[in-house]
C-alpha cells in the first residue's frame, strides 16, 4: 500500500533538493553569528561532512524501492522499534515545520508587515502549505523548476548589483576563530540546510526510476549549497564586521545596493524569493509529516490530516518561543543535538542493518 | 448538476469575502498621512542628559506647487524643521508626534546630522537606533556639525528646495576635491565595531558672508571609540584617502620648474597598495602609490609640456602627496586614532601577532614607521599644448 500515487522522475528530485537547501538561507543567520566572517568555509565543511550521509539515505531508499520512511523503520527494527524511531521522526518534522513557518512570520513581521498580526501571518503562509500538500508531490516537483530559478537568479542579480561595494578584505585572516566556534558551526549548517534532507525519505517512495538517483541527489545538494555559499560571501564580503549585529544580514546587504540612487530598496527581491523558496521547504516538510503520519495510523490517504496538522501547527509557531531571540538561541543550542541522532545515526545504522539482516527479503511487515 | 452549481456559487462568494479581508489595510499609511523625514539633526538640549532631535519634514502641499511661480510663495519653504527633546532618540521620535499628528516616516532619510557637542560627548548610544528602526536605511549619510545640527538644517540652500536634498548633494560631490568622504551608517557601524580603528565623518559648518549664510562640507571629524577626539583638514583627509586609496580627483598645486607660477594638475587616478610587516618588533607600513594627472592649468609663460619640465613636476606633486600623508598621520598621532586602518591590516596579515598588538595598540600607533613610495605621471595636457604666449620666433 502506497499513500501516494503521484509519481516523480529523478531530475524533478533534483530540483526539490535543491529549493529545499536553499530554503534555508535565511537560516544561515543563525550560523553567521558564531562563525563570522569563516562562514563560507563552514558551508562547504558542512557539506562535506553532511553529503556521504545524504548518500546513504539515497542507498537507503533504492534498497527500499517504493517505501518511505515509517516502512523502513518498521521492516529494519521491528514492529515496536520502529514506530518509536518513526514517531521520533515525525517529532522531529512536526517541530521543525513549526520552526520554519515561524522564520517566515518573523522575517514578514520584522521587515515587510511590521503591523499585522503575527498570527495571521502565520495561518496565510500555513494555508498556502496547506493547500499545495493536498494538491500532492507531484505539484510541488513541477514548481520547484521555478522556484530554484527563480531563487538563484534574485541572489546572483543582487550580488552582480553589490559588487562595486564588496570588500574582499573582509575574509582575512582566514583562520582567526577558536575551532570549537568552528565546530559548533558546521554542526549547525550540517543539520539546518543539509541534514534536514532526511525528509526526502519520505518523498523517494515516489520516484519512477530509481536510476541516477545518487549524481541527480548530488546535484540538487550542489546547487544549493552554491546558492548559500554565494549568499555568505555577498554578506561578508559587503558587511563585514557588522555582519553578525543584524537580525537578518541578507536583508540590510540587499537594502544596501544603490545604483545611480535609482536602482534601490531592493528589499521586495529577497522578500519574494524568500518567501516562495521557504514555502518549498515548509511544503516538502508539510508532505513529509502527514505522510509519515498517515502511513503511522495505517489511513489510506492523508488528506484527512492535512488541516488538523496545519492547525498545530500554527498553534505551535505562534506559542513555541517568545521572541526570535528565543528562537535563535534554541536553534543553536538544543535543535542542533535533539535532531542529530535522525540525521547522523539512524539512517547509516537503517542501512547497516538491512545489509546484515538481508533484507529486505519478502513482504512481510508491508501491511502496516 | 446542482451540488456543482452550489458549489461554484459558494466559491464565488468566498471570492468576494477574500476580496475584502485580504486587501491588506492593516497598517496602510496613505501618502497625505505620512511625515516623510528627508533629514534629521542631533543636538543635546539644555535640560542635561536629554537630547534635542530636529527632522526635517516635506511639506506635501507646497513641494511640488510652490517652485513654479515665484510670485505667490517667494518666501515660502517646502520643508518643515519640527523639533522635540527626548531620553533617547526613539523617546523624540515618539514625541515629535505631539507636534506633527503622525508618526514620521523615516524610509527617506538622506542624513542625520549630529551636532558638536553630542559627537564630543559619544555617538555609541545614539547610533543604535538608526541602525535598528525598521524604517531606517544602512545607506543614510551620516555627518557632524561644526555647531549645532539644528541650524545646519535650517539654512535654505539657493539652489535646491531642501536643505537635507542639498547636504546630500554636498556629500556626494567629494568625488571633485577628496576634501572627506561620504561616511553611511553602516559604514560608521563597522569602523564602530573595530576595537582599534577609529572613525571617521565629514564635518559640515555655515559660512557666513554678505549674500547671506551658506552650508559647507569639508574637512572630517574624528572619533574613537566612538567620541570625537579631533577634526582633519581637508588636505589632510586626503592625505589620508591617498593611503585608503579612494582618492577620485582633486587638485594638486606645484611650483612650475622656472619659480614663476604654478602648475596646476588634476588627479585623474589613484591607486594604493598598503603591506604591514613586523621587522624585529617594529611596524613598518610599506604604502605605494600610484597616481595619474592631467596638466589642467599653468600660471607661467614656460612651456611646461615637455618631458623635463614634466619630470619635475611629477617629482614636485609626489612630494606634495607626501607631505599630505604625513601631515594625515602626524595629526592622527597626536589624537592617537588610528585613522587609516593600520590596525586592521595588521589584523589581516599577523592573526597571531594580533593579540598582543592590540592589547598594547595605543602605545604601539605612534611608532609606526611608514615608507612611502610614490610615482606620478602626468598623462595629459587637455587642450592646449603650448601656454598663451607671444611667438618666439622674433627673438
Amino acid at each position: 500500500m502506497s499513500i501516494e500515487k503521484g509519481r516523480i522522475s529523478s531530475q524533478q528530485l533534483l530540483f526539490l533538493i535543491a529549493g529545499f537547501v536553499q530554503g534555508s538561507v535565511l537560516l544561515i543567520d543563525f550560523t553567521v553569528g558564531i562563525t563570522e566572517h569563516q562562514t563560507w568555509m563552514v558551508i562547504l565543511a558542512g557539506l562535506a561532512v553532511t553529503a556521504p550521509v545524504i548518500f546513504s539515505y539515497v542507498a537507503l531508499a533504492k534498497m527500499f524501492p517504493g517505501m518511505n520512511l515509517v516502512q523502513i523503520n518498521d521492516m529494519v527494527y521491528g514492529r515496536f522499534l520502529g514506530k518509536v524511531l518513526s514517531i521520533y521522526y515525525i517529532f522531529f518534522f512536526l517541530m521543525t515545520l513549526s520552526f520554519n513557518i515561524r522564520d517566515v512570520g518573523e522575517l514578514y513581521i520584522t521587515f515587510l508587515m511590521p503591523d499585522t498580526p503575527f498570527i495571521f501571518l502565520l495561518i496565510v503562509f500555513t494555508a498556502t502549505c496547506a493547500y499545495a500538500v493536498t494538491k500532492g508531490i507531484e505539484v510541488l516537483a513541477r514548481v520547484s523548476h521555478l522556484f530554484v530559478v527563480t531563487g538563484l537568479l534574485t541572489i546572483i542579480s543582487t550580488s552582480t548589483l553589490l559588487f562595486d561595494q564588496m570588500d574582499f578584505s573582509n575574509f582575512l585572516p582566514f583562520f582567526e576563530l577558536p575551532f570549537i566556534r568552528i565546530f559548533q558551526g558546521i554542526h549547525i549548517v550540517s543539520i539546518i540546510p543539509f541534514g534536514e534532507t532526511v525528509a526526502f525519505l519520505m518523498i523517494m517512495e515516489c520516484l519512477n526510476k530509481t536510476e541516477r538517483v545518487v549524481k541527480n541527489t548530488f546535484f540538487g545538494l550542489l546547487i544549493g549549497a552554491v546558492t548559500l555559499l554565494i549568499v555568505a560571501v555577498r554578506n561578508t564580503a559587503v558587511l563585514g564586521r557588522t555582519q553578525t549585529i543584524w537580525t537578518a544580514p541578507s536583508f540590510q546587504t540587499i537594502r544596501l545596493i544603490d545604483i545611480g540612487t535609482v536602482l534601490t530598496r531592493m528589499d521586495f527581491l529577497i522578500g519574494i524569493a524568500q518567501t516562495i523558496l521557504i514555502f518549498l521547504k515548509c511544503s516538502i516538510f508539510f508532505y513529509a509529516l502527514v505522510v509519515a503520519l498517515s502511513q503511522l495510523f495505517g489511513l489510506k490517504s492523508y488528506l484527512p490530516l492535512v488541516l488538523p496538522i496545519a492547525g498545530i501547527e500554527v498553534i505551535i509557531a505562534a506559542t513555541v518561543f517568545q521572541s526570535p531571540v528565543d528562537h535563535a538561541m534554541i536553534t543553536q543550542n538544543a535543535g542542533i543535538i535533539y535532531s542529530a541522532p535522525l540525521i547522523f545515526v539512524f539512517p547509516p545504522l537503517s542501512l547497516l542493518i538491512a545489509k546484515i539482516r538481508g533484507l529486505p527479503k519478502c513482504e512481510r511487515g508491508k501491511e502496516t | 448538476m446542482e451540488k456543482k452549481m452550489n458549489f461554484s456559487i459558494m466559491k464565488f462568494f468566498l471570492c468576494f469575502f477574500l476580496l475584502l479581508t485580504l486587501s491588506g489595510c492593516i497598517s496602510a499609511r496613505e501618502i497625505n498621512d505620512l511625515e516623510i523625514v528627508i533629514g534629521m539633526g542631533v543636538d543635546k538640549d539644555e535640560n542635561p542628559g536629554k537630547i534635542l532631535l530636529t527632522a526635517q519634514l516635506v511639506k506635501e502641499d507646497t513641494a511640488g506647487g510652490a517652485s513654479g511661480d515665484g510670485s505667490g510663495g517667494g518666501d515660502s519653504k517646502a520643508y518643515w524643521n519640527v523639533s522635540s527633546s527626548g531620553k533617547s532618540i526613539f523617546d523624540a521620535v515618539r514625541q515629535i508626534t505631539h507636534k506633527t499628528g503622525n508618526r514620521l516616516f523615516i524610509s527617506h532619510n538622506q542624513a542625520v546630522i549630529f551636532g558638536n557637542d553630542i559627537a564630543a560627548e559619544g555617538l555609541q548610544e545614539y547610533i543604535d537606533y538608526f541602525l535598528r528602526a525598521h524604517e531606517m536605511r544602512p545607506t543614510a549619510l551620516i555627518l557632524v556639525a561644526e555647531e549645532k545640527a539644528s541650524d545646519i538644517l535650517n539654512i535654505k540652500p539657493e539652489a535646491e528646495e531642501f536643505p537635507a536634498f542639498n547636504i546630500a548633494k554636498l556629500v556626494n560631490s567629494y568625488v571633485f576635491t577628496s576634501h572627506f568622504y561620504k561616511v553611511n551608517m553602516k559604514d560608521f557601524a563597522s569602523c564602530l565595531m573595530g576595537a582599534t580603528t577609529a572613525q571617521l565623518a565629514p564635518l559640515v559648518s555655515i559660512i557666513q558672508d554678505e549674500d547671506g549664510k551658506d552650508i559647507y562640507v569639508s574637512g572630517m571629524a574624528v572619533f574613537k571609540n566612538g567620541k570625537m577626539v579631533g577634526k582633519l583638514h581637508h588636505d589632510e583627509v586626503r592625505g589620508l584617502l591617498w593611503v585608503l586609496g579612494k582618492v577620485k580627483s582633486g587638485v594638486i598645486i606645484v611650483s612650475s620648474p622656472d619659480e614663476q607660477g604654478k602648475a596646476v594638475l588634476e588627479i585623474v587616478k589613484a591607486k594604493s597598495k598598503v603591506t604591514p610587516e613586523i621587522e624585529d618588533g617594529n611596524i613598518v607600513m610599506h604604502i605605494k602609490i600610484k597616481e595619474e594627472s592631467s596638466l589642467s592649468e599653468q600660471t607661467t609663460t614656460e612651456n611646461l609640456a615637455d618631458n623635463k619640465a614634466f619630470e619635475k613636476i611629477q617629482e614636485a606633486s609626489a612630494e606634495v602627496i607626501r607631505q599630505e600623508i604625513m601631515a594625515a598621520f602626524d595629526i592622527s598621532k597626536e589624537f592617537n586614532a588610528d585613522i587609516f586602518g593600520f590596525s586592521e591590516m595588521l589584523h589581516k596579515k599577523y592573526s597571531k601577532e594580533w593579540k598582543t598588538i592590540k592589547d598594547n595598540w595605543d602605545v604601539i600607533y605612534p611608532t609606526i614607521e611608514l615608507d612611502i613610495d610614490i610615482e606620478t605621471k602626468i598623462i595629459k595636457t587637455d587642450l592646449l599644448k603650448k601656454p598663451v604666449m607671444p611667438s618666439e620666433e622674433e627673438n
